[in-house]
């Protein structure tokens, strides 16, 4: 928490690093992604939030995290995402699967006392801005975003919500209201002109499920990292890492979910079942 | 890797067997009975922005077979072709179950494209989620569009249906015949399907599934099981926006192997159409917490029906 509570919310991230996208308690697959990445602190790295719900393994995928973290502050990055919240995490996984392995709720509160923490953006070498849901009409430069007081459970509203919560939108020029009545959709135009006031080449961001595991959208000026292969254990998607090295040259890493024998976990087979 | 065929000796009791060629399914009392699972559709804008200097750990099948899918299963087609831009976040649009009648060609098929016509021919209210209330209040970026469509994906689907004819028997009266489901009173024989029979096939098939942006779940499933007496299977629509509101569709079509009209199958369909508000749930006393509500098995019963329909397949000529 002493070294969370040091960070900016615009944390400075020096290059060579590797950004990941969202994991989504899919421990034995972010293993495969060590492996494919190389192991920290070896390999610097940057995760765009996102670590828990959905998956079987929350709480193994969240602690090895943050003891890497510990151990090596220097060498990883943890900004927050949607899901490292105490509401989203009680309707979404992570609640139960605390529940379930310790028989109490400690770990959970534990954990989502440490969500507060995280920071909620970073900086790479000045020139990529990193976030995990995207932008907000609060919020036109990266001062803005410093001056966040963002030790809280993630708000229903405002530049806090927006920055973990908003995606881009190709039909929309200018921002966009969802028809769930909330959350914002921003266009093209929107990043080029955050882009272009803040001196950035592109932003990067995870929270959408892409195929391929990686997409740029309007005219390469923003990408979509994704890493959890085989989202939910069927979606059979591909995921993505995006090495960027000490020049900032990107290469993405695409790779496949962790065998099955790997996972020391029977499969998912549907059990017949004599519904009606 | 799991067939989902039952026991040899259930199989060769029924006179029943897989299906060739490694196709996943079940013949069984002039039915073929089929499925077929396969991976979300992708989208087109990765590849055309892949890095010439394109590097792997995956071997080079499991890339062609990325790369193949890619080409074949754009989600792009879809889009065009249904006329909108939004489509839920994983559709398994290769995935289907289909059932055929081989001697009469009636063949019954479940697919998420025909699914989402249905959807897109059902322009419901946007539904407004527990934030939107607070999102009124807040000042608005002066240039805004406000999206309307329907992106809880409900669909008034219950399954697709064609009559098979074969090439070397055409004629022209197979040439018009067509299947219509017309209303009856006839149910589906549940206690018939509660009899501990042994299930010679089963499966579940995704058709869509969309996360709501973190706000709930719309999923469109089908699951089928196949007995020695008669097959039977489950078509559910089950929404949760979290807070708000569940809706389930369900479509239920049951068909006896002993029951025949003439040389056709008798085919019995029912839908039951469920809705009830948190709101509501509130008032009677129930938990609104959406961790309470993952399983729609346990809450259907608690949901009141908005709409019910008991019908059979009619073959008109």
């Amino acid at each position: 928490m002493e070294i969370l509570v040091e960070e900016s919310n615009v944390q400075r991230v020096d290059a060579p690093v590797t950004i990941c996208g969202d994991i989504h308690g899919q421990f034995y697959d972010m293993k495969e992604l060590f492996k494919v990445g190389g192991d920290c602190p070896k390999t610097n790295y940057l995760f765009l939030g996102d670590f828990v719900d959905r998956g079987f393994y929350s709480v193994e995928t969240f602690l090895l995290l943050l003891a890497l973290k510990v151990r090596y502050p220097d060498r990883i990055t943890l900004i927050r995402g949607n899901h490292e919240s105490r509401q989203i995490t009680q309707v979404y996984g992570f609640y139960d699967e605390c529940l379930r392995k310790y028989g109490s709720v400690n770990v959970w509160r534990y954990c989502t006392d440490i969500f507060d923490y995280l920071s909620l953006s970073a900086l790479i070498e000045n020139k990529i801005f990193s976030v995990h849901g995207g932008l907000s009409p609060n919020i036109t430069t990266l001062d803005q975003i410093r001056t966040i007081d963002r030790k809280q459970e993630v708000p229903h509203d405002g530049a806090m919500c927006d920055l973990l919560w908003s995606d881009p939108e190709d039909v929309v020029d200018g921002w966009g209201l969802s028809p769930r009545g909330a959350g914002f959709l921003f266009g093209g135009n929107i990043v080029s002109s955050f882009n272009r006031s803040n001196n950035i080449d592109y932003i990067c961001r995870a929270h959408q499920l892409v195929m391929e595991g990686y997409k740029w959208m309007f005219n390469n000026q923003i990408v979509t990292v994704w890493s959890a292969p085989n989202y939910c254990y069927r979606c059979g998607n591909v995921a993505a890492i995006l090495e960027l090295d000490e020049n900032l040259n990107k290469q993405f890493r695409v790779f496949d979910a962790a065998p099955q024998e790997a996972r020391g976990v029977p499969s998912k087979k549907p059990a017949p079942d004599y519904f009606l | 890797m799991d067939s989902g065929l039952g026991a040899e000796k259930d199989l060769n009791d029924a006179a029943a067997g897989a299906l060739p060629d490694g196709r996943r399914g079940i013949r069984i009392k002039g039915w073929e009975i089929e499925s077929c699972k396969r991976p979300i559709l992708g989208s087109l804008a990765t590849r055309e922005n892949r890095a010439p200097a394109y590097q792997t750990p995956l071997d080079g099948l499991r890339q062609r077979q990325i790369e193949d899918q890619s080409k074949t299963w754009l989600v792009h087609g879809w889009e065009e072709k249904l006329g909108t831009s939004h489509l839920p976040e994983m559709i398994f649009g290769e995935s289907s179950l289909n059932l055929l009648h081989m001697e009469s060609g009636i063949r019954i098929h479940f697919n998420a494209f025909d699914a989402l016509k249905g959807w897109k021919q059902e322009p419901l209210p946007p539904v407004e989620v527990i934030a939107a209330a607070k999102w009124k209040f807040r000042s608005k970026p002066i240039q805004q569009i406000i999206l309307d469509y329907d992106y809880t994906f409900t669909t008034p689907y219950c399954g697709s249906e064609a009559i098979e004819v074969k090439h070397e028997k055409l004629n022209l009266n197979d040439m018009r015949r067509s299947l219509n489901w017309e209303d009856c009173h006839q149910r589906i024989n549940l206690a018939a399907l509660s009899s501990n029979e042994p299930i010679l096939f089963y499966d579940e098939i995704i058709l869509y599934e969309d996360e709501l942006a973190d706000n709930g779940i719309s999923l469109l499933t089908v699951k089928v099981r196949v007995m020695p007496s008669s097959w039977f299977l489950l078509l559910r629509f089950w929404l949760r926006v979290d807070g708000v509101l569940m809706r389930l569709r369900d479509t239920r079509i049951y068909c006896s192997f002993s029951g025949y009209n003439g040389s056709q199958p008798v085919l019995l369909r029912e839908s039951c159409w469920r809705e009830a508000t948190i709101q509501s749930f509130i008032v009677q006393g129930l938990p609104a917490d959406s961790r309470d509500y993952h399983d729609p098995n346990g809450i259907s019963q608690m949901l009141p029906i908005t709409a019910q329909k008991i019908q059979r397949l009619k073959i008109s000529s």
